[in-house]
């Protein structure tokens, strides 16, 4: 607050400043002006590219009904373009999907698989939470009335199972806040008593030797005169507090000794804070990931054409032509457009036929796609509220075909709810994808039974589905090595004649859905500057 | 160095040891079963791959080429192909390059797991790692 106060050179404060801007030009401006001072606060307002001057009817395709395809068709359209768009799929949305009671899909070799959930539960087999930052998502959200709900991304209830540690904790399971709490304790007890005899003298400037004893003993839970940690109120207790004399107060929980949670590995689901991405706190949308595609269309006034599989893009410099199949009559077909916005994954559109300079077409072929897969499994209790007190989040398993079980955030004390089996990345979902639909259940059931004795027993319907193996997609999400970025990115980002890429690919937000909004909002602006020289 | 900062250290020393431990332990098996629990999901049980995402490995040259360029990509990774070398060991791998080499069709042999070892090591691809893959 002190650089608020300094008048700094100008006749007047700082804080006078932007009190005046904040009074004539709104908030708008007082953030215009923060940023100016170099505060560095971006406006909250997210906004869609103004696309001055309008569309004036000039024709464009979008290929994919994905998020950067509504994105674009969305924008577009408003902006007086007349879009059409192609969708392979018989479905809008993309990966922008949920999984519910009847959905249906066939993997690339692999055996058709049909939803059993019963009515009114699901799962997102691909996005499944928002980040706070995501201001394309949630401008979008607002705008068409897709509710959200809080999504518990980080439980300290959270049980732990790590079998590949030592020691006598490996292989048992503890929960994060048994590790978070001890470690903690123990670390800043450790660091005190040296800090208290002085060892550490030379780090510190004047007066914060004792301000430095004091985070240590706020934030590591220590004795007030000692510094020691005992355990603290907030470790799941031995006995939780109640009435009369029993439970009464009741016990606090007696801390690991801190050689036991070192050797069992189980520290290494400490952070001090989240990734940017990963908050404890997120949004999912209420219903379903699907909601929000559908919350364009709802919206949308234009034709999108689904089972519309693209074959090839040719151009010349008076129009752009898409050749497409329609697969559910089997009869080709063609589009002609003054521009394309191409919002197909590199994945799929390195086997279309397209018309682009050599650097072009290496550069789709030159970024990797991510294997990755999903199970949910619907539980006839929400056992996992009722009787382990777990609301939300994640536990945390070294089983990388496992990778994660997560508890839902919606559906709070009802009856049932959908469980997140597994979700592993990489080489793990190449094997547990090799796995037949029945045998990737087992495993996870397997899996979870180690957590929960009653899970098995309480399974009922299930869905699998992995990226890699999903036609049209044939990758969870882009994944560029720093080789990539530098070699093949900007080359992508750049129109090749009337053709412009998009999409989650085209972004520094790979694998959420808004890299595909951001990068629909970037680069519909160079198909509009191309419109606006033409 | 500090006492704080020898705690770190000893902490990212537990960390890097804890690393290197390969996180798949399989029994030892044959490269058949091998190449169905790992490869198959993407280049399909009888090696045919899904054209324009995982290449073929039936009468694929590549593969029946120079060994130690397939082995670089199963220990490095390449394009779409996540780096096995964390999953599989040198025996494994080798049996899973034995298998694919010469099933199918295919008519080449070997290698052993000490070519494996050697290329699992190495930091850059043997010659013509790219030149000869027919997707990218």
């Amino acid at each position: 607050m002190g650089e608020l106060s300094d008048t700094g050179g100008y006749g007047f404060s700082r804080r006078a400043f932007l009190e005046r801007l904040s009074g004539v030009g709104g908030t708008a401006l007082l953030m215009a002006g923060m940023s100016a001072l170099g505060f560095g606060i971006e406006s909250a307002m997210a906004q869609p590219p103004a696309l001055a001057g309008g569309g004036k009817g000039k024709k464009v395709l979008v290929l994919g009904a994905g998020v950067a395809g509504l994105t674009s068709a969305y924008e577009l359209s408003n902006a007086g373009y007349n879009v059409t768009v192609l969708e392979a799929r018989d479905r809008f949305g993309g990966r922008s999907w949920t999984a519910r009671k009847g959905s249906k899909l066939t993997e690339v070799g692999g055996e058709t698989e049909v939803c059993d959930f019963e009515e009114g539960y699901y799962i997102n087999p691909g996005p499944w939470r928002i980040p706070y930052f995501h201001k394309g998502y949630l401008h979008y959200a607002k705008k068409f009335g897709v509710g959200v709900e809080l999504f518990n991304n980080d439980n300290d209830q959270s049980p732990i199972l790590y079998d590949k540690g030592a020691g006598p904790l490996a292989g048992k399971l503890v929960k994060k806040v048994e590790v978070s709490a001890d470690m903690r304790g123990y670390a800043n007890e450790l660091l005190a008593k040296q800090v208290r005899q002085g060892a550490l003298d030379a780090e510190f400037g004047p007066g914060d030797k004792e301000l430095f004893l004091d985070y240590l003993r706020t934030e590591g839970l220590l004795t007030r005169d000692d510094f020691k940690y005992i355990g603290a109120e907030g470790r799941e207790p031995a006995i939780y507090p109640g009435a009369g004399m029993d439970p009464g107060e009741g016990k606090w929980s007696k801390p690991y000794p801190m050689t036991d949670i070192l050797q069992s590995s189980t520290w290494k689901v400490l952070r001090s804070i989240s990734n940017l991405d990963q908050q404890r706190t997120m949004f999912q949308p209420i219903g379903g990931m699907h909601e929000l595609p559908k919350g364009f269309v709802r919206n949308l006034k234009v034709n999108i054409k689904l089972q519309h599989e693209v074959k090839s893009i040719t151009q010349d410099d008076k129009s752009i032509t898409v050749r497409y199949l329609d697969t559910s009559t089997g009869q080709t077909g063609t589009e002609t457009a003054d521009y394309v916005m191409c919002c197909i994954p590199l994945s799929i559109l390195r086997t279309v036929d397209i018309q682009v300079s050599p650097q072009f077409k290496e550069a789709i072929g030159g970024v990797s796609y991510a294997l990755v897969g999903k199970i949910g499994i619907q539980m006839k209790e929400r056992f996992w509220e009722d009787r382990h007190r777990l609301y939300g989040g994640h536990l945390y398993v070294d089983d990388p075909l496992i990778s994660t079980i997560s508890m839902p955030s919606t559906g709070w004390l009802g009856q049932k709810g959908v469980v997140l089996g597994f979700y592993p990345h990489g080489a793990a979902a190449a094997r547990l994808s090799a796995m037949s639909l029945a045998d990737r259940k087992a495993y996870a059931l397997k899996a979870g039974s180690r957590i929960f004795p009653e899970y098995a027993d309480m399974a009922e319907g299930s869905f699998s589905m992995f990226w890699h193996r999903a036609p049209y997609n044939l990758g969870g999400w882009a994944e560029w090595t720093e080789d990539g970025r530098k070699k093949y990115y900007p080359t992508l980002l750049e129109p090749q004649g009337r053709l412009v890429l998009a999409g989650e690919h085209l972004s520094y937000l790979t694998g959420w859905q808004e890299g595909g909004i951001e990068s629909a909002w970037q680069q519909m602006q160079k198909l509009h500057a191309l419109a606006q020289a033409a | 160095m500090t006492l704080f900062q020898r705690i770190l250290y000893a902490a990212a020393l537990t960390a890097a040891a804890g690393a290197s431990v390969p996180t798949l332990a399989l029994a030892a098996e044959d490269g058949a079963s091998l190449f169905q629990e790992n490869c198959s999901a993407c280049h399909q049980p009888k090696g045919q791959g899904v054209p324009g995402a995982f290449p073929p490995l039936a009468g694929n040259k590549f593969v029946q080429g120079d060994p130690k360029g397939p082995a670089y990509v199963l220990t490095h990774g390449r394009g779409g192909m996540p780096n096995f070398s964390d999953d599989l060991n040198d025996q494994q791998m080798a049996a899973i390059l034995s298998y694919i080499r010469a099933a199918w069709g295919n008519k080449a042999q070997g290698p052993d797991a000490t070519l494996v070892a050697s290329v699992r090591s190495a930091s850059a691809p043997p010659d013509d790692t790219g030149a000869n893959l027919p997707f990218h």
